[in-house]
């Protein structure tokens, strides 16, 4: 899987007021409302997917497609809520986005057994350990935005490591999420390193 | 040439079918299941489904058109059957405005075949499709090649070179 948000040289002041004023509302706000229907729709292939790969071995590629395009448009979103990124996150799930990558390969079959463990098991050996320590990868990375939206608003840059701790940490979500979305079989690492 | 096979274009046969097709055709099927899915035990969720799915999908190639319409119009009559069902079970035991009787009795019994015979039907035919064979079901299955196998179809499928099933253009040269 790669996942990458680009680091910017400079970041653009104005664009930071302009998303901290008023982002609920022009960024946000709209996003949410289409993605809600949209996640929707992704939680009924999931569902049914579950039962195609029980029987088949094989995730269809259709609804893969939909999903990681759906992990795009989340990366895109999150990557402007977090100040990671400046301009504003395309809308659709083919849209394309100069700042954000996100690439999934798509798995030629897919273990039953594993996607039963998962459905099983899958809150006690996945989501418990990487939850626990991502609540407070995530607070940390709470805190280092915080000051990096003032880095950004006095020297218009966002530190490297700060910007890179945030990306791992993004990334480390999206292992988790794609394991126990049955979308590749390898068991997420607790790191979010490349 | 027969008739048939001026008004219609030729079936692919399942070696002819990309796999993409097979699970995009039997993904349509499988949309009997939305409302377990999300959590919503009413009959439209998986009408709704079957209609985002067929829009969403309809495109891609003839044969996934085909068994999206045929899933979306097979759903029509239990949808119809289970929203009887479910207005008149609310206003015996939720309303209490109308009686259990020998007519809810046997319509109940009805609903629940039908909802089976339904059930299993789309269960074969979601294998059959995923193989890449034709499953036709009694009336929705003749309608639905009707629609997307004439050659007055004009879909410009993703799968298709254009203009190749099209003989009757809309556009013309002056002279």
């Amino acid at each position: 899987m790669i996942l990458s948000v680009k680091h910017q040289e400079r970041y653009s002041r104005g664009e930071l007021l302009l998303r901290t004023i008023f982002g609920a509302f022009y960024i946000v706000l709209p996003h949410l409302f289409i993605l809600f229907f949209v996640s929707i729709w992704a939680n009924i292939l999931s569902f049914i997917a579950f039962w195609v790969i029980l029987f088949t071995g094989r995730y269809p590629q259709s609804m893969f497609e939909f999903q990681e395009q759906l992990l795009r448009w989340n990366l895109r979103l999150n990557a402007r809520i977090y100040n990671l990124a400046d301009d504003y996150p395309s809308f659709g799930l083919s849209a394309t986005d100069e700042h954000t990558t996100l690439e999934v390969p798509f798995p030629e079959s897919t273990s039953r057994g594993l996607v039963l463990v998962r459905a099983f098991f899958g809150v006690f050996y996945v989501v418990l350990p990487h939850g626990f320590i991502l609540f407070f990868r995530l607070l940390w990375m709470n805190i280092l935005l915080l000051l990096g939206w003032f880095s950004i608003l006095f020297t218009a840059q966002l530190p490297k490591a700060w910007h890179t701790f945030a990306v791992e940490t993004i990334r480390w979500q999206t292992r988790v999420t794609l394991y126990m979305g049955y979308m590749t079989d390898e068991y997420p690492p607790f790191s979010g390193k490349e | 040439m027969t008739k048939t096979a001026l008004k219609y274009v030729q079936l692919p046969q399942p070696q002819e079918l990309s796999e993409r097709e097979k699970e995009d055709a039997m993904g349509a099927y499988l949309m009997m299941f939305a409302s377990l899915a999300s959590s919503l035990p009413l009959p439209v969720i998986n009408l709704i489904a079957a209609v985002v799915y067929y829009y969403v999908n309809r495109k891609k190639s003839r044969y996934v058109h085909f068994n999206a319409l045929q899933s979306l119009l097979s759903q029509l009559p239990t949808t119809f059957l289970n929203w009887g069902l479910l207005y008149w079970i609310l206003q015996i035991y939720v309303f209490e405005n109308l009686v259990k009787n020998d007519f809810f009795i046997a319509f109940l019994t009805f609903a629940v075949v039908a909802n089976l015979i339904y059930f299993t039907l789309s269960i074969v035919a979601c294998i059959k499709s995923k193989k890449g064979i034709f499953f036709y079901f009694v009336f929705f299955g003749a309608y639905s090649y009707k629609k997307v196998y004439a050659t007055s179809n004009l879909i410009a499928y993703q799968n298709e070179e254009p203009n190749v099933h099209r003989p009757n253009p809309i556009n013309a040269p002056p002279f």
